[in-house]
């Protein structure tokens, strides 16, 4: 609300409550209005601190005169060194239709106010503002009525390609990062994806390295059991290269392949240990490569 | 420890013969390795062969050269509707002089010489034949002429007639459990060698075709005692016995083993067979197996490379099954194998 401080102050002294009691009327400007305007004015009541406002003695919105109505009634109530304050925000619109500049009347009202003292009534009193009639602007003679219109605004040129562009962008790449989350997830349609079986073996394998013969051939078996999960039968050396053939992006590990059915025939049916140390190690690698490929694949 | 090491230099040295007995056979026989392979296996794991093979496909090209390079004698006899067990033993003839005479039949005549006795068509003879060749069999031995007939290096290769079913008599279970392995023989399928069979002079005519294969390459009168040698030198893993074990009751009781075909009641498809002695079959077919790849000791390949060699033939099914062939068997056998873990 645009209230300035240019306000015509009224200062209402009543007798009883001449140093408590006060009203200040302030306006945003008190001249200028025309038919139809808006009248915003600001009504300041201090009271003392232990007084009540009947809310029943606000003016009620609707027409106050012929020509004036008061269209919103704001109350805030504060306090304020030891004072009661009460603001009163009155919208009026003013109908008057004034054929010169003049002065018109905005009726003042009561407010009742009650206080350890007793009941009283403050008045807001009436205050003026000038008003000012609308004047014909008497415009060249023109030949068709149409030509005293202002030709229409000419609309501004939007070009829809690039955020258009931009937006089925961005769409497409959130639907490909969500696919790839999808799969990552084996989120529904992936969830046909094949079993990462080597992967889950890895995380296995890597938290229980196998230190002694017992614990390597419990891993060798763990990760025949993956392969032959992964090869959707029981997989034999002899099988290596059909297998190979089916999933060939274990292809390049066919080395590590042919070490680890080696090392795993001579554990079991040799029945040689493996002294050596590195096989666990070894396995453990191999594993590693495995989950990798299948990641890859 | 010094026999051991002999064992060990002899059963190298028997290796490297056995290989170059294989090379010779193929010299006559082309693009049939896997066929000579089994032969070689049967050879040294001392056991009967079934053939099963369409007609000229080379089954008896085969034999004489197995028969020629182990340095032997080769008989040969044709299953008939009308054939007795004497017609085996003995040869009956008018002598010059016009009287009836009984001798010795090839069979008995070679006794003591004789690797491979080659019976064409096994299933046209009678069961009495049967019977007879079963003593032949498992015992090598017959008696005629009032007297025991021994037959120290005898290695039976029967040929069923699988086209016909009129006039035939099937082998009874009793006759297919004594076979160590029943081979499928069929053309080759590698184009350069069936193109050298078909165009190739030298393979029409067998005689000088065998005389390609180098006589004695293997000396067949020393194959007990190495045959013998291999059975004890290559050793089982508790894993392996345990795998095969596992593999026995896969095909004794499928569902148990978590075995399942499509389409097959698995619960009465199985009907006999898979006997002890086909069990131990397969453990010495699968050492000699081993020994030929150059190793001491068995791994699963051994096991499944023989497998359905030695076991099909061995395993009698419903009777409802029986009747669409062994191709059912021979998917039981392989089904067991997926669902059979190892090690």
């Amino acid at each position: 609300m645009r209230i300035a401080c240019v306000a015509l102050m009224l200062a209402a002294a009543l007798p009883a409550f001449a140093q408590e009691t006060t009203v200040r009327i302030r306006s945003a400007r008190p001249f200028g209005y025309f038919v139809g305007d808006l009248i915003h004015a600001r009504i300041d009541v201090s009271a003392p601190a232990d007084a009540v406002l009947s809310r029943a003695s606000l003016p009620n919105p609707g027409p106050l005169t012929g020509s004036l109505d008061l269209r919103d009634v704001k109350l805030s109530d504060s306090s304020e060194s030891g004072a009661r304050l009460w603001r009163l925000d009155l919208t009026y619109q003013n109908f008057y239709v004034a054929l010169d500049a003049r002065d018109i009347e905005i009726p003042g009202f009561e407010l009742s106010i009650s206080t350890a003292t007793g009941a009283q009534t403050v008045a807001v009193p009436a205050w003026r503002i000038g008003v000012s009639p609308l004047r014909e602007i008497a415009p060249q003679k023109q030949e068709q009525a149409s030509d005293y219109l202002r030709p229409d605004g000419s609309s501004a040129f939007v070009d829809e390609a690039t955020p258009l562009n931009l937006a089925f962008g961005a769409g497409a790449a959130a639907l490909l990062a969500l696919a790839l989350v999808a799969r990552d997830r084996a989120w529904p349609p992936f969830q046909q994806r094949k079993a990462r079986v080597f992967s889950a073996l890895a995380r296995q394998i890597s938290t229980r390295r196998a230190a002694d013969d017992a614990n390597l051939a419990v891993a060798i078996q763990s990760v025949h059991r993956a392969l032959d999960q992964a090869n959707g039968a029981i997989l034999l050396s002899g099988d290596l290269p059909e297998f190979l053939r089916r999933r060939p992006e274990f292809k390049p590990l066919r080395a590590d392949f042919e070490r680890f059915f080696e090392t795993s025939k001579r554990l079991f049916f040799g029945g040689e240990s493996s002294k050596d140390d590195s096989a666990a190690e070894q396995l453990a690698q191999f594993v590693g490569r495995l989950a990798r490929q299948e990641r890859a694949g | 420890m010094n026999e051991t090491l002999h064992v060990v230099q002899k059963l190298s040295d028997w290796r490297a013969r056995a290989l170059e007995f294989e090379q010779e056979i193929q010299k006559a026989v082309i693009g049939q390795a896997r066929v000579v392979r089994l032969v070689t296996i049967c050879i040294f794991a001392r056991g009967h062969v079934l053939i099963e093979g369409d007609v000229g496909v080379g089954k008896t090209t085969l034999l004489r050269a197995v028969s020629r390079a182990l340095g032997g004698d080769f008989a040969r006899v044709e299953g008939t509707v009308d054939m007795m067990p004497s017609d085996i033993l003995y040869h009956t003839y008018l002598g010059e002089d016009g009287r009836p005479r009984v001798d010795p039949s090839e069979l008995l005549r070679h006794a003591e010489t004789l690797p491979v006795f080659f019976f064409n068509e096994i299933n046209r003879a009678r069961p009495q034949v049967h019977s007879l060749l079963l003593r032949l069999m498992a015992e090598r031995s017959v008696s005629a002429f009032n007297r025991v007939h021994h037959f120290p290096y005898l290695n039976v290769f029967a040929d069923r007639n699988m086209v016909e079913r009129e006039e035939t008599f099937e082998l009874p279970a009793a006759a297919r459990d004594r076979f160590l392995m029943e081979i499928l023989m069929a053309a080759p399928d590698d184009e350069d060698a069936r193109r050298r069979l078909v165009f190739d002079p030298a393979f029409h005519d067998t005689e000088t075709l065998l005389e390609r294969v180098s006589a004695g390459t293997l000396d067949y009168r020393e194959t007990p005692a190495i045959a013998r040698a291999i059975q004890t030198h290559v050793r089982s893993s508790d894993a392996l016995e345990r795998y095969v074990l596992n593999l026995w009751q896969a095909l004794v009781e499928p569902s148990s083993a978590g075995v399942s075909l499509p389409d097959v009641d698995l619960d009465s498809l199985v009907k006999g067979g898979a006997s002890p002695r086909g069990l131990a079959a397969l453990v010495r077919a699968a050492r000699v197996r081993a020994w030929l790849e150059g190793r001491d000791y068995l791994v699963p390949e051994d096991v499944r490379d023989v497998f359905i060699e030695v076991m099909a033939h061995r395993i009698f099914v419903d009777p409802i099954h029986a009747l669409r062939g062994d191709d059912i068997v021979k998917r039981l056998c392989r089904a067991a194998f997926d669902a059979t873990p190892v090690p």
